[in-house]
Formats: structure tokens, sequence, C-alpha cells
């Protein structure tokens, strides 16, 4: 009786801990160092600068997953929290299977442009509570182009002909631009269920197949001219 | 047999009792550690009765000040397209002493004020910021009123004065004594144009923002200004679609240093902003309100402003004036947050700058349309009164609330005077004692639209003692005053 009294009395004292302890606000955070993460202000097309601004930080992998729900990779805008993600597949880059896994965007079109202009790599990361695997982003390393388009800071992703390390995440010479949520192989049914959707199939069909100079919705062509 | 069932029954008895003693404890040590609910159903009485002919109007800025220098402040309120009114508190209502067309000015749209002596005088001129579009170029310029011989005059109507008229849209105007001199200038938080500083030199207004460094063009909301970096008067102005500005004062020119001190917060949009000593150790930190986004408590920790503010106090809201102010005389301050079309939110900051919320139900003004409010102890009494002020979308009277104070509470205001005699807005009071170190800025306006009365109000902690005041003066020389006696308004002058 007494110990049970005693184990009772502890839950009460480790649920008040628990009502007392501040969770941590991961969107007011992003808020507060915007302008550290832009300096110049211009976040067109710069998710990747969230990313490495996020996994510089010294993070749990909850807090590294949780950071990486708020923002767009594709344009690079910050994302209300609790907004709702998109299933929708990416090919890997090593093995060319489809990778199917949750999304966070600002718009409808990003989803497209994700599944169109990029590719998924796994990477394995240190993090202050272990060592963990999850699939990324990435897109090819844009320092190349002739037509690197003149909205984005180019400066962020490239220091002359080479990814710029300092500024976005180098994953074998392609820069990552943000987190595939909860990243697996694709099963049939997963396949069936992403082209089925209103926005991954039957829109995204749509916009995939509509000529650059003609998309007026989403980042349009500032993404797509860079991850081509 | 009996006997021993006897004793089995005793036993029984006394092992049921100490289960029950037992269980008593751990219920009471569970009852003590419940979070404890600092809600109080009736913080606020309403007294909005007092105000006479309290129509419904588009209120917006309250400013206080003496406007007709008999010692007690008025409610200055502004009216959009509605007269500007002075409330003065006579045998016991709020009346409406305005009587000149140049102060009421019913057909320009005010809705920023503040009140300093621009002239040495003594006299506190009144800025009357009008706007009658969102941004950019209006039609009808500010005011600055100045009384002469129980007259009202612009004194931007003066021929030579005219060439500095503000033809921009704006929002809040502040009073800054830069120079530490006692002669203030008037910064005014422009909207899609540059900003204005005005001084008053040769006994002609000039605009000095382009030669101080000042004539930034952004959408500027709030704007205050203390001792918050240095001793000289630092300027702190929260604004939309743009970076917020933290001047610091360099022997009277200003630099923006708001990006170094983490203050920038360029992707919100700035409302509501006050001075206010967040961790009571002898310092101005700053409260800033974001339309809709995070409101922020920033205090000052190695050379950068932390926000501690937790998640009730930052959770976003339609946020317009925010204040800080002992409400209820208990030796801590309470922040109240004046939102539009959204319930009025009330917090008090307890020690280590804990926000704990105070659930209203008075003031709590869920249909409001709080466009403004004001604090100032109106009827002398030692408990301050809050004006709140109404309008925007919808015509709505004016309100006006008290805290409930328990009957020992006891209080002491410092009020301090510069050379000239008139409200040294911008210098800091600070109150030493055996509990705290806690500092009030002399408010020189205008945490959104508003500014609040020029003195420094203290409710008194239970069992504190071995009081001692200092006031910093805005040239940063510092005062002290001991051996005070409660339950008085002391007046300090500058020497």
């Amino acid at each position: 009786m007494k110990k049970t009294l005693i184990k009772c009395l502890l839950l009460v004292v480790l649920f008040q801990i628990e009502v007392v302890a501040e969770e941590k606000n991961y969107h007011k955070e992003l808020i507060t160092d915007w302008s550290r993460i832009f300096p110049d202000k211009n976040r067109n097309a710069a998710g990747p600068k969230f990313f490495k601004y996020i996994i510089d930080k010294e993070n749990t992998y909850k807090d590294f997953i949780e950071y990486n729900k708020l923002f767009c990779a594709v344009s690079g805008s910050l994302i209300d929290p609790n907004s709702d993600s998109e299933f929708l597949f990416v090919k890997e880059s090593k093995s060319n299977s489809k990778i199917c896994g949750n999304y966070y965007r600002c718009c409808v079109p990003c989803s497209c442009d994700v599944m169109k202009y990029s590719e998924v790599q796994k990477m394995k990361y240190k993090f202050t509570d272990g060592l963990k695997e999850f699939y990324v982003i990435t897109i090819k390393n844009p320092c190349n182009k002739t037509d690197f388009p003149n909205r984005v800071n180019k400066n962020y992703f490239c220091n002359g002909k080479k990814i710029n390390s300092n500024q976005v995440y180098n994953l074998d010479n392609r820069i990552v631009i943000g987190l595939l949520h909860n990243g697996r192989l694709c099963k049939k049914d997963d396949i069936n269920l992403v082209k089925s959707h209103q926005i991954t199939g039957q829109y995204c069909e749509l916009r995939n197949n509509t000529p650059l100079e003609k998309l007026d919705a989403g980042m349009g062509d500032i993404f797509i001219k860079l991850a081509r | 047999m009996e006997t021993e069932l006897g004793k089995s029954k005793i036993l029984l008895q006394k092992m049921l009792i100490k289960k029950v003693n037992y269980l008593k404890k751990i219920l009471i040590i569970s009852f003590l550690i419940l979070p404890i609910n600092n809600s109080s159903a009736e913080f606020f009485r309403d007294l909005s009765n007092i105000i006479e002919f309290n129509e419904t109007r588009l209120s917006y800025g309250v400013s206080v000040t003496d406007i007709n220098m008999d010692g007690n402040y008025e409610f200055i309120v502004t009216g959009f397209g509605y007269p500007n009114l002075a409330l003065t508190y006579i045998d016991g209502k709020l009346k409406n002493i305005a009587q000149d067309e140049i102060f009421i000015d019913q057909f320009r749209k005010t809705i920023g004020v503040a009140a300093c002596d621009i002239d040495k005088d003594g006299y506190e001129e009144i800025y009357f910021l009008n706007t009658d579009t969102y941004s950019g170029t209006k039609k009808y310029s500010d005011r600055l009123i100045d009384k002469k011989d129980n007259y009202y005059f612009d004194l931007f109507e003066i021929e030579k004065n005219k060439e500095s008229l503000n033809l921009t849209a704006g929002r809040s105007v502040v009073c800054v004594d830069r120079k530490g001199t006692g002669e203030y200038g008037i910064y005014v938080a422009n909207y899609g144009g540059p900003t204005r500083f005005y001084e008053f030199e040769n006994f002609k207004i000039i605009d000095k923002a382009g030669y101080l460094n000042l004539g930034n063009v952004t959408g500027g909301r709030a704007v205050v200004s203390g001792h918050i970096l240095t001793d000289r008067a630092d300027i702190f102005a929260a604004n939309e679609r743009g970076a917020n500005f933290l001047l610091k004062n360099n022997n009277g020119n200003f630099e923006d240093v708001a990006f170094d001190y983490r203050v920038d917060d360029v992707i919100q949009n700035g409302r509501g902003t006050a001075l206010s000593d967040i961790y009571y150790r002898g310092r101005l930190d700053i409260l800033s309100g974001n339309w809709l986004g995070y409101h922020r408590a920033y205090v000052l920790e190695n050379n950068k402003f932390k926000d501690i503010g937790n998640k009730d106090f930052d959770k976003p809201s339609r946020i317009r004036t925010i204040i800080s102010a002992d409400f209820d005389n208990d030796g801590f301050d309470e922040v109240f947050m004046n939102n539009i079309a959204e319930p009025n939110k009330l917090f008090k900051i307890t020690e280590k700058g804990k926000f704990e919320e105070i659930k209203l139900k008075t003031a709590l003004e869920t249909e409001g349309f709080g466009t403004g409010a004001a604090v100032a102890d109106i009827d002398n009494d030692g408990i301050l009164e809050l004006l709140v002020s109404r309008g925007e979308s919808k015509a709505q009277s004016l309100t006006l609330y008290k805290a409930k104070v328990e009957k020992q509470s006891k209080f002491l205001r410092i009020k301090p005077i510069n050379k000239f005699g008139a409200p040294a807005r911008g210098a800091t009071v600070t109150l030493i004692s055996n509990k705290r170190k806690h500092s009030k800025t002399i408010d020189a306006g205008s945490g959104y639209l508003c500014q609040m009365e020029p003195v420094a109000h203290y409710g008194i902690r239970k069992n504190e003692k071995d009081f001692r005041v200092e006031v910093k003066w805005t040239n940063g020389k510092i005062d002290f005053m001991d051996k005070i006696k409660l339950n008085q308004t002391i007046t300090i002058k500058q020497k």
C-alpha cells in the first residue's frame, strides 16, 4: 500500500514537472533567427539555407524533425505550424527506386516540383541523442549553370563552381534542400495512392507537363531553373 | 475469546486510522503541488459609468498630461473623424474639458498622441498625429498644440514652421530628450514615408531626421524611448514589413543596433511596445507585441536581448497597446494586452520574469475593438485607472477600469520634474528595497499610439521595507532619496 502511494505521488510530481516545463517553440525560433539565416533578406528557393541552419544547431532527432516541418524546401518560405504534409514519392539517387514519404510545403505546386526536379538520398547524422538515418531531398550542384536564376542569391549556394558548404549542406556533391519525412521504399499501394491523389496525381501531371515559360504558380521557374 | 476479538478490532481500527492519516497527507501534498491557477474572477472593476457623455465613437491613441496646469492629469483621447477629448476627474466623474476648435479638431483623423515640453517652458505641448490614409502621402498634416494665455494654437500653422509639415501617414509618436538637456524632440513613426524627428530650435520647428540618420522609410508602428542601452534616451521602434530599429544614443546621435542585439524581428509586424523591468533587477527591458505574431519579452543578457515570453504570453493575437503597470498595488507589475476584435489579456510578472495569466472577466471586452489604452491615477487615490479607447471598425464608447486592491495595500508614486518644470519623460525611476530593485520609465510615448502618465507608480509588496528611490535623468545623472514614507506621490525636481 505504502509503495503504491509513493508511486502515485511520484507520478503526480512527474506530471507536474511536465506541465511546468516549457515546450520548445520551433516556429518562433525560426522566426527569431530569420535575419541570421537570410542576412540579405532573400529567401528565394533558399530551403537549403534553412536545412543547413537547422542541422548546425545542437539538436535531438526530434528537434531536427520538428524544425524540418516548418519551411518549404522549394520556396524557402516558412510554413505555419500544424500544417498538413503531402504524401508523395521522389526518386532515390543511388537506386533509382521510388521513396515515399511526407513533404511539408507552402503551396501545392511545390509538391510537384519536388517530385520532378529533386531526388532523395540516405543521410546519417549524429544528433545529441544518437546516430540516425533518414532521407533528405537534394538537387544537383547548380553552380556550373549559365542560366542560374538571378532572383536566387548564388553566394548562398556556390563558391565558384563548387557547392558552398559553409552556407548549404553538401551531400555527395548535391545540395540538401530539406527532409523527406517518414521516408521509406514505396509499396505498390503507396504509388497508386500518390498517383490517384488530386494534387500529386492529376494536378502534378498537368503542372509537370507544362512548359516552363507558361508556369505561373508557386515559385515557378525560380526553383526549377535552379534544380533542373 | 471476546478479549482477543476486541484486541483485533482495536488493532484494525488503529491500522485504519493510520492509513487514513497517511492518505490525508498524500492528498494534501498532491493538492499543494497541483498547478497554481492565479486566475482571478474579477481583477478589475468597471468604472465606465463615470465617463460623462460617453458616446460611441472612433477613438485611437490616448495620452496623459496636465493640459490646464492645475496639477492633475487629463486623459487626452484622440478621435478619428471625432473630437479629440481631454477627460479630467471632477466630482467623481470624468468630464471632457476640451473646448477649443484647434484641439478638438473633429474633421482631421487623429490616431497617435504624445505630450512633452519641446520649448522648455514647463508646459507639455501635445503632438497629434493625423492619418487619413493607410500609407504614404496624406491630406492633412499633424498638429503640435501649444498653449498661451489660455489659448490653444498649432505650432505647425505658424508660417515659418509650414515647411516642416508631416504629410506622410504615420502611427506613433515619442518624445526624445536626445541630448539630455531637457529639450525634447519628437520622433514620428511614419508609414510608407521617412521618419520625422522634430526639434524646436530658434523658435522654429525643424525636422532633423535626415541629419540624425533617422529618416528611414518603413512601416512605422510603435516607438518608445528611455534608458534601454545607454545613460541617454535610446529609441526602440517596432515596425511592420521591415526590421525593428533599436537606436542607440551616442552623444545625441543614433546608431541602429537592432540586428546586433537580436530585436530586429524582421518578419513580424510590430505593435504594442512598452519598457518594463521584467526581472525586477533595476533596468528597463522591452515588451514588444506583434500583430498576429509572437509577442516578445526581451531581456538583455550578455549584450543580446533574449525573448523569455512563455507560451501563454507570446501567443499571437490582434494586439494593439501593451501596458506594463502595477494595477493592484501588490508590488508586481501586470502586463495589459489590448487586443482588437479579440479578448484582452492580463499577465502578472512574478519573480524571475515569469508571466502568469490572470483570467479576466471585467475588461475582457470580447466584442471590443480596442485601439488604445493608457493608465493614470486620475482620481489621486493611489490606484491606477485604465482607460481603453475603441473604434476603428466599429464606433464604440470608452471604457474605464480599476483593479480591486487589498484594503491594507500601500503605494508610492514618484513624479520626476526636469529643470524646466516639465515631466521628465524618458527618465528612469528605480525603487530599491529589501525585496527588489525595480525600474520604471517615465513614459515618453508611444507603445502604440498612446502615452502613460509621467509618474512611476509602485504598489508595495508584503513585508517590504528599507525603501530608497533613485532617479536617472535623461542626461544620465542620478539623484537618490531615502527615508521614504509610503502612500504618497513624491515630486522630485532635477537640480
